[in-house]
């Protein structure tokens, strides 16, 4: 499902118009991404944890040459869905 | 304010007043998002959201395994976990975190601005990610490559370890085999001391196979610390030791199995008991029978009856010579009195019994020319 029918989805849920909607959407992600680059962790509520995470340095071999790399660490955002929302989704 | 995590107030909070609705309003939006994405997983499977990334339900298949502590072997069944792809702008500015702050300009200045600006700046930060994403793709591969290849490696390392553990035992064992022909064959020329000669070969194999069984295990523990502790490649390595462990008891097994036939082999020789025969015994089914119904065999030469034996596995003519005889190139002999059902000297039926005549010193002299011709004549029947 696109962002656009999601948008359709909400905006049927609460009444309000879809570019109201589509503008509530882009602050709320423009407000995530700024706390994650504060290096906070988002909770969203019913859903989950947004945050950041180190994904730490390792040493790879390239199979052709044999030759050993190191990969550096770096960042990664992760989700973490709550566990009643994967309990839910566990079972289709 | 928390100190690591944005709580759903605090963002419902910053989004009404960024957003210049009311808290409420806020709310409903929020909450009214989550149900719908959660809807949308369980409908569509995946969600994607511009400016964030895609959720999305991904199947684990059901896949077996088994109880630690009874062995008993379970199906784990399958599931549905929920993923999350950051979408590729915002995974760039995620791993631009530790340099600087950088990248959360673009929004921090939007946060100034007034609504009517902020999607024209957004679209300024889009061009700008796409611009580094397109940059990033051209450094990518090497990275992305490498690690989707490491299973290779250990693919065609395993195989070729577990080659080598195999190809040089098998053909030396049949070596082995086929040498106790030969030898008996050199042995009929040459004289006694060579006897020792044919128990060499086969107590030497323990030791080839024990050396050869080591050699797998050391390059094992070096391997490991190579590779990385990945989970993936901890299966791997644990497939790659179950295989190896596997290997060694076949190779135990057979070793044993071996050593009680050596045993055996040694047995016979030592001891006066009944028994002999060759090793790659062919099948002549008739010869048996005639030989119970033929009373004597009908030869020039008339040989006084010792006793008669039965050719057990792993035994030969030239074993029997050297029992009775004392010799084991006197076997000739044995032919000699046997060859009414015997067709080669060199393969004789397990159960075959065996007359062993007489000899009188002058036929025990093996320069006479009576033994040469029996020699010869032996020989001469000898098929490969």
């Amino acid at each position: 499902m696109l962002t656009k029918e999601l948008i359709g989805l909400v905006a049927g849920a609460t009444g309000q118009s879809k570019k109201k909607v589509e503008e509530l959407l882009s602050t709320c992600n423009a407000i995530m991404r700024e706390n994650l680059m504060a290096g906070k962790a988002i909770q969203l509520q019913g859903l989950g944890t947004l945050e950041v995470k180190e994904k730490k340095e390792r040493v790879v071999v390239l199979p052709h040459t044999g030759e050993r790399k190191v990969v550096p660490s770096k960042n990664q955002l992760v989700f973490r869905p709550v566990a009643t929302m994967k309990d839910e989704l566990k079972k289709l | 304010m928390a100190e690591n995590k944005l709580s759903w107030t605090e963002l419902r909070r910053a989004l009404a007043t960024r957003a210049g609705v009311s808290e409420k309003e806020a709310n409903t939006f929020l909450n009214a998002l989550n149900a719908q994405l959660v809807e949308a997983l369980k409908q569509d499977k995946q969600v994607k959201i511009n400016g964030l990334g895609m959720f999305r339900l991904q199947a684990v298949a059901p896949r077996k395994s088994v109880n630690v502590t009874t062995g008993e072997e379970i199906t784990i069944e399958g599931y549905n976990k929920i993923a999350f792809v950051p979408e590729a702008g915002v995974k760039e500015l995620v791993e631009s975190i530790q340099p600087s702050a950088g990248g959360s300009q673009p929004s921090a200045v939007s946060r100034q601005e007034t609504e009517l600006i902020d999607p024209i700046q957004k679209l300024g930060a889009q061009a700008e990610e796409i611009v580094d994403i397109l940059g990033e793709l051209g450094q990518r591969p090497d990275g992305a490559e490498t690690e989707q290849e490491l299973p290779e490696t250990e693919a065609v390392v395993e195989p070729v370890a577990e080659a080598v553990v195999e190809e040089p035992k098998k053909p030396k064992k049949k070596e082995a085999k086929h040498k106790e022909p030969k030898i008996e064959e050199a042995k009929a020329e040459a004289p006694k001391p060579e006897d020792p000669v044919i128990e060499a070969p086969k107590p030497e194999e323990p030791k080839i196979e024990i050396q050869k069984t080591e050699e797998p295990k050391k390059e094992e523990p070096k391997k490991e610390p190579k590779k990385e502790p990945k989970k993936k490649e901890y299966h791997f390595m644990r497939d790659t030791l179950i295989c190896v462990v596997i290997l060694l008891m076949l190779l135990l097994i057979g070793y044993f199995f071996l050593r009680n036939h050596i045993s055996e082999w040694i047995d016979q020789l030592v001891a006066p008991q009944p028994t002999e025969q060759v090793v790659e015994a062919v099948e002549e089914p008739e010869a048996v029978e005639e030989v119970v119904e033929v009373v004597e065999a009908p030869q020039k030469e008339e040989y006084e009856l010792l006793l008669t034996e039965n050719i057990t596995d792993g035994s030969r003519l030239a074993w029997i010579a050297k029992k009775h005889y004392g010799n084991k190139d006197l076997w000739p002999y044995l032919y000699e009195a046997n060859k009414d059902h015997i067709d080669d000297p060199s393969k004789i039926m397990i159960g075959t019994p065996i007359r062993v005549p007489k000899l009188s010193a002058k036929q025990r002299n093996m320069s006479s020319a009576e033994f040469q011709r029996l020699k010869e004549e032996a020989y001469g029947r000898i098929k490969n």
